[in-house]
């Protein structure tokens, strides 16, 4: 009945609009900001830049293809997680608002396996957001490089799979943990203000204050997911994005542990749905 | 034999508010079952544990011979619980074929559905679009979808004009129609008494009453007027034994006969002198009876 459910949650999810939107507005606001903006800024320096002159040049070479790797990641790490966000929690916490937990739990398939099912049909959704982060990123560098005329070489395959993998497990977790949220309010309002929220400043906050008590706090934090993400996308190079407010800056762990601390995540969260929808009324 | 049978099926939220209490419903294979009671009576709540949505707290339920929520049971039946809840994006036809794909059936049974409805015209349009009509409809057609030997329709004439209610009432009596078993929800005594062949009443979570629309009527009875009242009360008990002549508060007396000795009792009060102003069969309404039972105003 696995595939039942998974052909069932493909077929609406598909189907749906604002899976869609969510998407292409992030993509296109990756080649905005990422590529577009970023060529504007490192084209027009001021006058007299000083020392700044050479962050310009740089920038402008981060644009050019053998950089897309270490670009895709910096831009899904900012952007990227909060759109998987969102879209777990579209996923689930609209079933609650329109009502139809109940219609699609009087089918045959069972409560676990339509969840089990919805769940592959989103790892395949954010499969295909992180494919085309990436195809379109090696798009807009090569374009970037051929208007500046530069040689177009991209890093190893090896590298790019890598990379592939690590964004695909950060848009997991986001997703996961957007589900897991819309599952335990029953609705979508309430996830996604409190996922932004634990995101973008509250995992930051209470370990940025907690980290002045000693190594044991920071020792914990290793283990909690927006640094993991952070972790793991340091792999890569120097990036700053989103999840880096939550460790400042700072490489306290390397990419196997973050690697293994984020599927954790990822197992504890779908547990977590699994054990509410299985638990539960459905009123 | 029962398609669905309850044992002290009990659901208490938060330790205090008891919704269904100690409930045995008996709904045999093939029947139109309506199950009565007034709003906030407890027909949803026991409906959704039939249909596996909620757990009880206590007693056991069996529906289309298994637990309730269990694959074996989902497999034989469908059901429409409260107001139909699809995907607003879809089209009536995309609902369908989505939740065909849940159950491993074929597109080609979205269609039948679509036409036993009579939705197949409309089944393009996208669900939020759809008038409260057309949704009820089509809460039907994905009841049918599996071709159910059980039917649970809470309370589908909802929000129905009254030319809806009837072309709906003809709907559930058509698909009532041959092995299939319906049970039907609702607040309206008319509804159930035109389209229901047995009846449970509950109120205030408990079963009160359960039999056909006869059974809980209770048996016919002959209204007789005739003067002078104590004469013809004498005469009365003296031919029928006490216990089967009540007398009115209107001066009326009221036989528990069947309709069968009308003429004898109208000829024995005439050649006894007695003058026969009135002489008819009652029977009381299912509103009479179900207000008895309930306590409360009717939706009829």
């Amino acid at each position: 009945m696995i595939l039942a459910a998974v052909r069932a949650e493909w077929f609406k999810i598909v189907r749906r609009p604002a899976v869609s939107v969510t998407i292409g507005l992030f993509l296109l606001l990756e080649v905005g900001i990422g590529y577009l903006i970023t060529y504007l800024v490192a084209t027009h320096p001021p006058a007299n830049p000083g020392q700044a002159g050479e962050n310009f040049a740089n920038l402008r070479a981060s644009l050019y293809p053998n950089s897309f790797v270490l670009k895709s990641i910096s831009n899904a790490n900012t952007l990227g997680g909060i759109f998987a966000l969102i879209l777990g929690v579209l996923v689930q916490g609209s079933e609650y608002g329109w009502e139809t937990v109940k219609t699609a739990q009087t089918q045959l398939p069972g409560r676990l396996t339509i969840l089990a099912g919805r769940l592959l049909a989103v790892a395949f959704v954010i499969a295909l957001m992180t494919v085309g982060l990436f195809l379109l990123d090696a798009i807009a560098s090569d374009a970037f490089a051929a208007i500046d005329g530069k040689a177009a070489s991209f890093p190893p395959w090896v590298d790019i799979a890598k990379g592939i993998g690590a964004d695909w497990l950060i848009f997991a977790f986001a997703a996961t943990f957007g589900f897991a949220l819309a599952t335990l309010f029953r609705q979508s309002a309430m996830a996604i203000g409190i996922g932004l929220g634990y995101v973008l400043v509250i995992e930051g906050l209470i370990f940025g204050l907690l980290g002045q008590l000693g190594d044991t706090v920071k020792q914990v934090h290793t283990w909690f997911p927006a640094a993991n993400a952070q972790y793991l996308t340091q792999a890569f190079g120097s990036v700053q994005g989103v999840f880096s407010l939550a460790t400042n800056g700072r490489q306290d762990a390397d990419a196997t542990h973050a690697v293994v601390a984020l599927s954790l995540w990822v197992i504890g969260l779908i547990v977590l749905s699994g054990a509410l929808v299985r638990v539960r009324d459905v009123k | 034999m029962n398609i669905v049978e309850t044992r002290r099926l009990t659901k208490q939220y938060g330790g205090h508010v008891v919704a269904v209490r100690d409930l045995n419903l008996n709904v045999r294979q093939g029947e139109v079952y309506g199950f009565l009671g007034p709003n906030g009576a407890g027909k949803t709540t026991t409906l959704r544990m039939l249909v596996g949505l909620i757990k009880p707290t206590t007693g056991t339920a069996s529906v289309a011979g298994a637990a309730p929520g269990t694959h074996q049971s989902l497999a034989r039946l469908g059901a429409m619980v409260e107001s139909p809840a699809f995907w607003p994006y879809l089209s009536g036809r995309d609902n369908l074929r989505l939740l065909a794909r849940y159950c491993r059936i074929s597109d080609r049974r979205v269609g039948l559905v679509l036409d036993e409805v009579e939705m197949s015209q409309r089944a393009h349009r996208a669900f939020g679009t759809y008038s409260t009509g057309m949704k009820q409809r089509l809460g039907v057609a994905a009841a049918l979808l599996k071709d159910p030997q059980l039917l649970i329709l809470d309370e589908p004439t909802n929000g129905l004009d009254p030319q809806g209610m009837a072309e709906f009432r003809d709907l559930i009596k058509r698909l009532g129609q041959g092995d299939r078993t319906v049970l039907l929800s609702s607040h309206l005594l008319g509804e159930v008494e035109q389209i229901c062949t047995r009846v449970g009443v509950i109120s205030q979570g408990r079963l009160v009453a359960e039999g056909t629309i006869e059974e809980i009527r209770g048996g016919a009875q002959l209204i007789v007027r005739a003067a002078p009242v104590e004469k013809a009360h004498a005469i009365l008990v003296g031919s029928l034994g006490e216990s089967r002549v009540a007398l009115r508060d209107d001066g009326s007396f009221s036989l528990d006969v069947g309709s069968e000795q009308t003429a004898s009792i109208a000829s024995h009060l005439v050649k006894s002198g007695l003058e026969l102003t009135e002489l008819r069969p009652s029977e009381r309404s299912l509103e009479e009876v179900f207000m008895e039972l309930t306590g409360s105003e009717s939706g009829a």
